[in-house]
């Protein structure tokens, strides 16, 4: 963290006259000035002149004031904040990958479309289905590929479907997505287990009753074109009747879409395909270890049944094998296969994120199948022993096992009136950044912590450390909650008058 | 393995607590028979120095060019040393989305930063953290049109826009029923006037241009952004080539409603593709109506300036089915780059680089049409990327370049501009490759005639 006052805006400190980046002399002839009058550039109102030094303290200075996963534990539920290995940076930013071009032959390209061709393979024996598309630039974006994919399929059967299921817990994207991609969004309740209820469930204070799974699939049957379900779901919890629920949905003629947000807690132990989805997408920004930048950008490949693989968007990358003698080596090329017919199209400009693509093979080339499956279980260790040690000192809403992830509530706080938010900028005093918070939203006052493999004893411990002194404070001194953070850069920032007095931008004085 | 944290004392330690003997015992929410109950058939862990050998190789057998002169929305600018270094640091490529503002100050501030510079650049009011890439971004810009544009279901899109462009919108539109993507023709490069006016009704929501388009050609905003609103639409205009806000007056001050396109110019290679830095700049009037992530300015309770993520009431992760999109995350690294590129850059340098880009894409063209196989197909004011026809055999041709190191410009005949070539040139060509260039086409040109 930095030891001056916050740093100002660059536009106040704007010196006309500086510059930061100088050019060589033109070689060629001056341009000829063809612009009609109203075409020329009229000038600046914002943009800052500012020498190299200058603004290479500014961006120092401001990153000070960010917290990131080498600061120390950054327990953010469902965002799976894991170590970024500095190989795949080094790998990414190779010449050879960064300097390549989206629309160069693919005779010149061809070690981009044998590393796209292998991470495929890799995700297919990871999520057990038959197909991979990378180009879904992150998570919603892989989500509304794998909504369009069914959606495909279920016009090219000449068949209008109308309902996309989806369980209360879910992330926010799930019903964005179904919405974007045309379909009506039905909610599923959840049950005291926290997975999806088969049964209707009844609201113990307003007495309103809300669908379970079973009724809801009697009920829209043949309207239903699938199910989008978060598996582990965002609880942290494996949905363990998830073969049941694919068969159920299988028998009206839908498909089952998988959030595989949480695909860190299944990699090498469980395989969706294997669990009867017909459809998912990863994060690698979460599973693999993509670094996720202060908001992206991400990468978010759908892998899906051979049923589907005719609707993937184009193109699509195909290896070929040369013939080759008795004990030889085949020989294989790699080329972009554009003539797809039934092809939902592009869901990005290009082929995806590539830089992000490179990293996640890095990732699992140095994991090996191996690494990957020791990862998965080291994130289930590290969940359940924070859950052993705060049970009881935070409120365990659902008690269900936890996989990845463990959801507390602040129940016993909140008698001393403190709250998840309270607790949640207390632990930024203590140097941890927060776990998510209010989400989901099954959970009131949810805490949402997830460790990830990546942490060692000695900073779990640390953290459970805090979380205990927290607990101990709100019981000895809440105020000191509500105050919380005060070590910060600053302290609890208005977020009310943000939203209703929007200023989205530095406008000159 | 290098990354976990593996040592048979601790395990035992950790585990011992939980009251497990393995971990596989905590797997007990998981039916057994849906247990993977093999090992994953892949490759063993590596060593970083295997890993990186391997990929290394990988990345050799990728073809490399010491002179370009591809573009298509793709491209090669010059990079300050600074930003690499910069964006190497752990506060920002390890940080997640600023939900926390208090330990996020400075991801909040430089996309705050980033937003002023882009609606300075773009002439508008106010724009969002970045959205994925180019293509994506027109989705997204036609979308939000037909959210403001209520009673208007119709979007025309010039067939002056990126093919992949087209093609992204096309699959964004076809599970919206009662949406119609309508293309409308080109004529001598640019977008055809008269095709325009047939089409534009009171059904049309917006209309969709290239500023530059896809051929390079600089289509007449402010002519068209009368022609447009006076049916009543909004005019979207849509930018691959940033770079030219150096050099053509801001779209918003040419009557555009919504200025939308690719940023990558904005110190990013061309990374095959991606990540690129899709950006949406719009009217005030619109604020609530655009997609994605929006900071903004606020107070903390000490009454100190902060910024904070804002207008989230548009988002999924509120509206669930009713947001304005499904967008969650951004291209918040890339963003970076950009912002600290055009700090960097400033006014003038902005313009001198524009400045460069045109001159040497004028020398080019007048080089080339120097050739006897080359002729011109327009005289359309173009900014670093132009069209020409070449009358000899391509395939020759390019096969000659690649041999001398040069990647030379796009063959439009897959496109529909049977032989025609899109060329580009930017600062990073000297002189010096382009009369290389020419030394190759003119060898090719006597030796085939």
């Amino acid at each position: 963290m930095s030891l001056r006052s916050r740093e100002s805006l660059i536009f106040d400190r704007s010196v006309p006259g500086k510059i930061g980046l100088d050019l060589p002399k033109l070689d060629v002839p001056e341009a000829k000035d063809l612009r009609p009058a109203k075409l020329k550039r009229s000038g600046f109102d914002a943009l800052p002149s500012c020498t190299e030094p200058e603004v290479i303290r500014h961006f120092t200075r401001l990153s000070k004031d960010n917290y990131g996963v080498d600061d120390g534990l950054y327990p953010l539920g469902s965002c799976t904040m894991k170590h970024n290995p500095r190989l795949n940076e080094k790998v990414a930013a190779l010449p050879g990958f960064a300097e390549s071009h989206p629309m160069a032959g693919d005779s010149l390209i061809q070690g981009n479309l044998e590393l796209l061709y292998t991470l495929q393979e890799w995700l297919k024996e990871v999520t057990g289905l038959d197909a991979v598309t990378l180009q879904p630039s992150a998570g919603a974006a892989g989500e509304l590929t794998g909504v369009l994919l069914i959606r495909a399929y279920h016009l090219s059967h000449g068949r209008k479907r109308k309902v996309i299921l989806i369980p209360d817990a879910a992330h926010g994207t799930n019903p964005a997505t179904a919405a974007m991609a045309g379909y009506e969004v039905v909610d599923i309740a959840s049950g005291a287990d926290g997975t999806v209820s088969f049964e209707d469930v009844t609201d113990p204070v307003s007495g309103k009753v809300k669908q379970g799974f079973l009724s809801l699939v009697a009920e829209y049957k043949e309207d239903i074109a699938g199910l989008m379900i978060t598996n582990p779901n965002t609880l942290g919890i494996f949905e363990y009747r998830i073969k049941d629920i694919c068969d159920a949905i299988h028998a009206v003629g839908g498909l089952v879409y998988m959030d595989g947000a949480n695909m860190n807690a299944l990699v090498g132990v469980a395989r969706p395909g294997d669990f009867g989805v017909d459809v998912m997408h990863m994060n690698l920004h979460k599973t693999m270890s993509t670094p996720h930048g202060g908001g992206g950008p991400g990468a978010g490949p759908v892998a899906c049944r051979k049923v589907l693989e005719p609707f993937l968007p184009r193109p699509v990358v195909v290896r070929e094998t040369a013939k080759v003698g008795e004990g030889e080596v085949p020989h294989h090329t790699y080329r972009w296969d554009w003539d797809r017919p039934h092809s939902i199209g592009k869901v990005h400009t290009y082929f995806g994120n590539f830089g992000m693509l490179v990293r996640a093979l890095t990732y699992c080339t140095s994991h090996g199948g191996d690494g990957l499956r020791t990862a998965t279980l080291r994130a289930i260790v590290n969940a359940n022993y924070i859950r052993k040690e705060l049970e009881g000192v935070y409120h365990l809403p659902v008690t269900s096992p936890s996989m990845h992830e463990v959801v507390f509530n602040d129940a016993i706080q909140a008698k001393k009136d403190v709250h998840t938010l309270d607790i949640a900028k207390r632990l930024i005093d203590y140097g941890f950044h927060p776990p998510t918070v209010y989400f989901p939203m099954v959970v009131s006052g949810a805490l949402m912590i997830e460790p990830t493999e990546s942490e060692g004893k000695d900073e779990l411990d640390a953290f459970i450390h805090a979380m205990k002194e927290i607990a101990r404070e709100t019981e000895e001194n809440p105020d000191l909650l509500h105050q919380a953070p005060v070590t910060a850069p600053l302290r609890r920032l208005d977020e009310t008058t943000a939203a209703r007095k929007p200023i989205l931008r530095w406008v000159k004085a | 393995m290098r990354y976990l944290p593996s040592a048979p004392g601790e395990d035992r330690a950790l585990l011992d607590a939980i009251g497990v003997k393995t971990p596989e015992e905590l797997l007990k929410g998981v039916p057994a028979e849906l247990l993977l109950n093999r090992p994953l058939d892949l490759p063993p862990t590596s060593s970083e120095l295997e890993v990186l050998r391997d990929l290394e190789r990988l990345a050799e057998k990728n073809a490399r060019f010491r002179t370009r002169f591809l573009g298509a929305g793709a491209y090669a600018h010059f990079i300050p040393t600074a930003i690499d270094m910069q964006v190497g640091r752990q506060e920002w490529f390890t940080a997640y989305t600023p939900y926390q503002p208090e330990i996020s100050q400075g991801t909040l501030q430089h996309i705050f930063e980033y937003q002023t510079i882009i609606c300075d650049l773009t002439g508008l009011d106010v724009t969002n953290a970045s959205l994925y890439d180019g293509g994506t971004a027109c989705l997204e810009a036609a979308l939000m049109a037909v959210r403001v544009q209520k009673k208007r279901s119709k979007v025309l899109v010039s067939a002056g826009l990126h093919p992949h462009y087209r093609e992204v919108m096309r699959s964004g539109f076809a599970s919206h029923e009662g949406l119609e993507l309508v293309e409308v023709a080109l004529n001598d490069g640019v977008t055809d006037p008269s095709d325009l006016a047939a089409k534009l009704d009171d059904t049309v929501a917006a209309v969709l241009v290239g500023y530059p388009n896809f051929l390079g050609s600089v289509e007449n905003l402010s002519v068209l952004s009368e022609t447009v609103h006076a049916k009543g639409a909004l005019l979207i205009s849509v930018t691959m080539e940033s770079l030219v806000f150096g050099w053509l007056e801001a779209p918003g001050k040419l009557g555009t409603d919504i200025a939308c396109g690719e940023a990558m110019s904005f110190g990013n290679k061309t990374t095959f593709g991606g990540p690129f830095l899709g950006f949406i700049a719009v009217k005030d009037a619109h604020k609530r109506e655009i997609p994605g992530r929006v900071v903004g300015q606020t107070k903390d309770l000490e009454g100190r300036t902060g910024f904070v993520l804002t207008l989230t009431a548009r988002e999924q992760h509120i509206r669930r089915d009713k947001a304005t999109s499904n967008i969650c995350s951004n291209q918040g690294l890339i963003a970076l780059r950009a912002n600290m590129f055009l700090q960097l850059a400033g006014p003038e340098g902005l313009a001198g680089l524009a400045a460069q880009n045109v001159a040497k894409a004028q020398y080019l063209r007048t080089r080339l049409l120097e050739l006897p196989d080359w002729k011109a197909v327009n005289d359309r004011l173009f900014f670093n990327e132009f069209v020409l026809e070449y009358t000899g055999d391509w395939k020759a041709a390019e096969t000659a370049l690649h041999a001398e190191g040069i990647l030379p410009g796009l063959d439009l005949t897959p496109y529909g501009f049977p032989n025609q070539i899109l060329w580009c040139a930017t600062e990073i060509n000297t002189r010096h490759q382009i009369e290389h260039l020419i030394e190759v086409l003119a060898r090719v040109a006597s030796v085939v005639g």
